[in-house]
């Protein structure tokens, strides 16, 4: 009963739609009196990206020993620093400031789930705090965009930068370094079934980097340049990378690891393409402080410190390990 | 030369004219405010009214957003709903801002914050499913968002009801100002029957025309009725610095400035930036909020008061945060409770909404109340006016048959 007079209903509206449909097509030529707007959607990348045309001089000639640092003296025991040093100066202020990343997974991240920064650069810290202070925790961590690292430094921001800062003689016009902690090469992630199997590859297609990065030079080095956007940091390029927006991504292996832990869509391909090493920034007045950070590195070398932080945070991503980069000095 | 006949003849039809023209253009005119006074109270008021919910809506969904960040893990049910409640208002706002928005800016507004919106939510909920899987590029994903939120939805949202307001104001002032063709052809009536006494006394040796002078009468009392209605009706209206249009909008102000500042509280544990950057555009957002804000209100009503107490509560989240206490700082700003910044943020929103409520309903009230102020003008100016044009037929026929 119900049925059939909502079958009737439903006739009736139908004859009236198509009425009104006769009607209207009998008052043809009724244009509308406002155009329709169209929409422009825009290209959906995350705010602060954009195209880089030329490849940043972060590396610079090799003209000096970019990896050779100050030779550690006798290391001062913690909580007891040499009066008018800078560990001492530090040491009255009651933290550490140190440069860290957060948005770098496995090196220096937010944990979603305790929103606090962890990672293998955040562990070092700890372990300089911890000479310093006799404290792990005496720290105040600074998360700054991995363009501003050498400013942060120059302008005293931060007393250290432990944020994957490649050594290099570009860089040491400004700051100092430590001796280096950790030694990787640069690949490339991209997409599965993307074809994009080696650096060759790229040529024509989009290349995400993040500004004022070592890793943009061998890109830009590259035969058939690819187009590069830069971001303000290597998630943001994930993101862009899982919707469409780059073909891929490309500088340090332990990064690119990080990324793909986060996507099983995701392969890291291709040769190394240059090597990086990450020492500890310091400002460039504060020798004092290069030799303690190269003793405190020197120290977790050699008791073991080091390996167990790269099994706990690095083995299950990267490969095995012949132990921690031997450290080269300059005096 | 023209005959007498003919000259008095042509003066009278002239004048008659002239008389039912005013007539008709007087009551058109006033017919026009009240037809205005209605679009006002159903459309004008209402959109206005909207674009300013709709901002408010906007920008509580990204703090929600923000918030369920901010506390780590799993989301609290409560922030969720906050969340999407948040976003129900929005869409409400948003259908009420489209209603009736006739003109192509409007329309293109509305286009771009409806198209925006998915896209904003489609981030976040990218956001919590990398979130709830421990994947730190959630994080990347609710900046995306909360840019997108920041430098383009608001902005819109922002220029939509600074529109609207714009709007609301032409209407206001089309109702209570002054008639200008109504009172020219009112003037031009008066001048035409000083011209035709004249010339009828030159021609007729009699002084005054009865049907002329009444004319004239009639064209002054409906001009005194139009001076009459229009200082009633501005009186109503109130469009000065101190009427109630002025204090919803700078009450509406108030409330978006204090939005932009929490947004920058809540900005500042996200991205762990340098606390001192973030202060000094805090304190510009605030000291405007504050300048608003007394402008309307009593320093002792119940904004100002919650305003001051949600100063306290980011002075201690500020000191906590300075103090490298993150933890503390991020309850402070987020936690449960009433002392939280968040709780004290919602206290200041909540009296601002009540104090908008009640300047709305007076700047409703004003716009009804000079709607009144016009009750029978139009059907008045037009039998004063038709009733001139009939004097003057009637009144100088008599001379004019004397010549025939």
């Amino acid at each position: 009963m119900s049925t059939r007079n909502g079958l009737r209903l439903r006739r009736s509206r139908l004859l009236l739609v198509a009425m009104v449909a006769t009607l209207a097509a009998a008052c043809g030529g009724n244009a509308p009196d406002s155009p329709t707007t169209r929409l422009e959607v825009g290209d959906g990348l995350p705010v602060g990206s954009s195209e880089i045309t030329s490849a940043p001089a972060e590396r610079g000639a090799d003209t000096c020993n970019a990896t050779a640092s100050l030779r550690p003296g006798t290391q001062p025991r913690p909580g007891n620093m040499p009066t008018g040093s800078t560990m001492a100066k530090i040491l009255a202020s009651g933290k550490l400031r140190v440069g860290v990343d957060q948005n770098l997974f496995l090196f220096g991240f937010r944990d979603p789930a305790t929103n606090q920064l962890d990672g293998f650069d955040i562990d070092i810290a700890k372990e300089i705090a911890k000479d310093l202070f006799g404290n792990p925790g005496a720290l105040e961590l600074h998360p700054i965009d991995t363009a501003n690292r050498v400013t942060a430094l120059r302008d005293n921001e931060v007393d250290l930068v432990v944020q994957t800062f490649s050594a290099t003689c570009e860089r040491r016009r400004e700051i100092e370094f430590s001796t280096t902690y950790f030694v990787t090469d640069q690949r490339i992630l991209t997409t599965k079934g993307n074809g994009i199997n080696s650096a060759a590859d790229l040529a024509g297609r989009r290349v995400c980097g993040v500004f004022r990065t070592t890793t943009l030079e061998a890109i830009f080095n590259l035969e058939k340049r690819p187009k590069v956007i830069g971001m303000t940091n290597w998630l943001d390029c994930l993101t862009a990378l899982q919707q469409g927006q780059v073909d891929a991504v490309s500088t340090d292996m332990p990064i690119l690891v990080g990324l793909k832990r986060q996507d099983p869509n995701l392969v890291i391909v291709g040769e190394a393409l240059a090597p990086d090493n990450y020492a500890v920034g310091v400002p460039k007045q504060a020798t004092d402080m290069v030799r303690f950070v190269n003793g405190v590195l020197e120290r977790i070398r050699n008791d073991g410190t080091w390996l167990t932080l790269y099994n706990d945070r690095l083995r299950a991503d990267l490969e095995a390990t012949a132990g921690p980069p031997a450290p080269r000095y300059s005096d | 030369m023209r005959t007498a006949p003919g000259a008095i003849g042509t003066l009278v039809v002239g004048l008659v004219i002239l008389c039912l023209v005013s007539g008709l253009v007087c009551a058109n005119q006033f017919s026009d405010k009240r037809t205005r006074r209605d679009t006002v109270l159903e459309y004008t008021e209402p959109l206005a009214n909207a674009a300013q919910r709709l901002y408010v809506a906007l920008s509580a969904a990204d703090a929600a957003a923000s918030s369920a960040f901010l506390s780590g893990g799993i989301e609290s049910t409560e922030v969720r709903t906050r969340y999407r409640q948040a976003l129900a208002d929005a869409a409400v706002a948003l259908a009420e801002a489209t209603t009736g928005a006739a003109d192509q800016q409007t329309r293109e507004i509305v286009a771009k914050i409806s198209a925006e919106l998915p896209t904003y939510t489609g981030l976040v909920e990218s956001a919590r499913a990398n979130n709830r899987q421990g994947w730190p590029v959630g994080a990347a994903y609710l900046k995306q968002a909360s840019a997108l939120m920041q430098s383009s939805l608001l902005k819109n949202a922002e220029e939509l009801e600074k529109t609207r307001l714009a709007r609301l104001h032409e209407a206001q002032r089309a109702i209570s100002g002054v008639p200008v063709l109504s009172v020219v052809l009112l003037i031009l009536v008066l001048l035409a029957c000083a011209l035709g006494s004249r010339e009828l006394a030159r021609r007729t040796n009699r002084r005054v025309n009865l049907g002329v002078l009444t004319a004239a009468g009639a064209a002054a009392l409906t001009l005194l009725w139009i001076a009459g209605t229009t200082i009633a009706a501005t009186s109503a209206i109130d469009t000065g610095s101190k009427g109630a249009t002025a204090r919803f909008e700078t009450l509406a102000r108030a409330r978006i400035f204090a939005q932009q500042a929490r947004t920058e509280e809540t900005l500042l544990l996200v991205t762990r930036g340098d606390v001192t950057e973030s202060e000094s555009r805090y304190n510009e957002k605030i000291d405007s909020v504050r300048k608003d804000l007394l402008a309307v209100v009593r320093p002792d009503s119940s904004p100002a008061l919650a305003f001051a107490n949600w100063q306290d509560g980011h002075r201690s989240q500020i000191n906590s945060y300075k103090g490298n206490d993150y933890r503390a700082a991020v309850d402070q700003s987020i936690g449960g409770g009433n002392a939280t910044s968040a709780a004290r943020f919602a206290g200041l929103d909540d009296s601002l909404r009540e104090e908008l409520d009640k300047a709305r309903e007076e700047v409703r009230d004003g716009v009804d109340a000079a709607g009144d102020a016009l009750f029978l003008s139009p059907q008045t100016t037009l039998i004063l006016l038709f009733a001139a044009a009939a004097a003057v037929a009637l009144g100088v026929w008599p001379r004019l048959k004397e010549f025939l």
